[in-house]
């Protein structure tokens, strides 16, 4: 399960600049599955890095699916010798992505986004349009049906608007 | 929408949001009023340089990028009569906020249900 209300709170109270993409972007635009992780694209400045690890270093972050006794340190330098990290933390599940497929990194992915207010804070969600460009390009067979849900979305949104 | 048939629609779009007519467009880009005719009528193919030259004498950069083409894939297409749409319309009549926590609330469920199967099947 994801603490997304502590998340969100850290990510913000450290200025970290991210773009919720993923399953929690598809609940933004509307979508009726559940998800149980939650996925970013955080920008690779060495600024931004170090916010990132500050914020979620009192989640104790560890690679998800490693063995336990695996050496792992959550650190500014192991967030830039990496790129993409797939985290168990205290607060459940979170990926965050220096770069996605489709989508490139933070500075390509920011023109296209929204700013919603999430949970009390303005927050960058990938917009529906790159949200569907983003899980094509992932090319994942189990995206299929999410993909079919989030076009849905589109034309409900399209024939409100 | 392909940038064959895009450009007429465009034009016709910068042309209105600079409230020019064909003429005072034609006449700031220095052509005649029937090429932004033809242009807009989807009549002919304009060079890239003419497209350009009409967009800026409109007050307009034209902006392009590539993208992915759009395929109607049949998989896909095949899910699409067994999503709930009710479900969709609900969704969207409610808040950013509502969305998430629903997921939340789901997944504590979820989370309830496993524990008592575990339980259920004396697996620790």
């Amino acid at each position: 399960m994801i603490g997304l209300q502590r998340f969100l709170d850290a990510l913000h109270k450290h200025h970290v600049e991210f773009i919720v993409i993923g399953g929690i972007a598809a609940r933004v635009h509307g979508s009726a599955r559940i998800t149980q992780d939650v996925d970013v694209v955080y920008g690779r400045s060495d600024e931004n890095v170090a916010r990132i690890v500050k914020a979620l270093a009192p989640f104790k972050p560890f690679l998800r699916g490693a063995p336990p006794d695996l050496p792992f340190e959550w650190s500014v330098r192991t967030v830039k010798a990496g790129l993409n990290f797939t985290l168990r933390t205290t607060i459940g599940d979170i990926d965050i992505l220096g770069e996605v497929t489709g989508g490139g990194r933070y500075e390509d992915l920011v023109a296209h986004t929204v700013t919603v207010d999430a949970l009390g804070h303005p927050t960058f969600v990938v917009n529906l349009e790159w949200l569907i460009r983003l899980k094509r390009a992932a090319g994942r067979p189990r995206d299929l049906e999410a993909i079919a849900e989030l076009e849905l979305l589109q034309e409900l949104g399209a024939k409100k608007s | 929408m392909t940038l064959r048939t895009s450009i007429p629609s465009l034009l016709r779009e910068a042309r209105n949001r600079g409230a020019l007519s064909q003429r005072a467009l034609a006449d700031f880009a220095g052509t005649a009023q029937s090429v932004v005719g033809r242009i807009e009528a989807g009549l002919t193919s304009p060079t890239v340089e003419t497209v350009s030259q009409l967009f800026e004498a409109a007050g307009f950069d034209l902006k392009m990028e590539i993208v992915p083409r759009q395929t109607v894939d049949p998989v896909i297409e095949a899910y699409k009569p067994g999503i709930d749409r009710t479900l969709l319309v609900e969704n969207l009549r409610r808040s950013v906020d509502e969305r998430l926590r629903i997921n939340a609330e789901v997944q504590l469920f979820g989370n309830e249900l496993r524990r008592a199967m575990r339980v259920a099947e004396g697996t620790p």
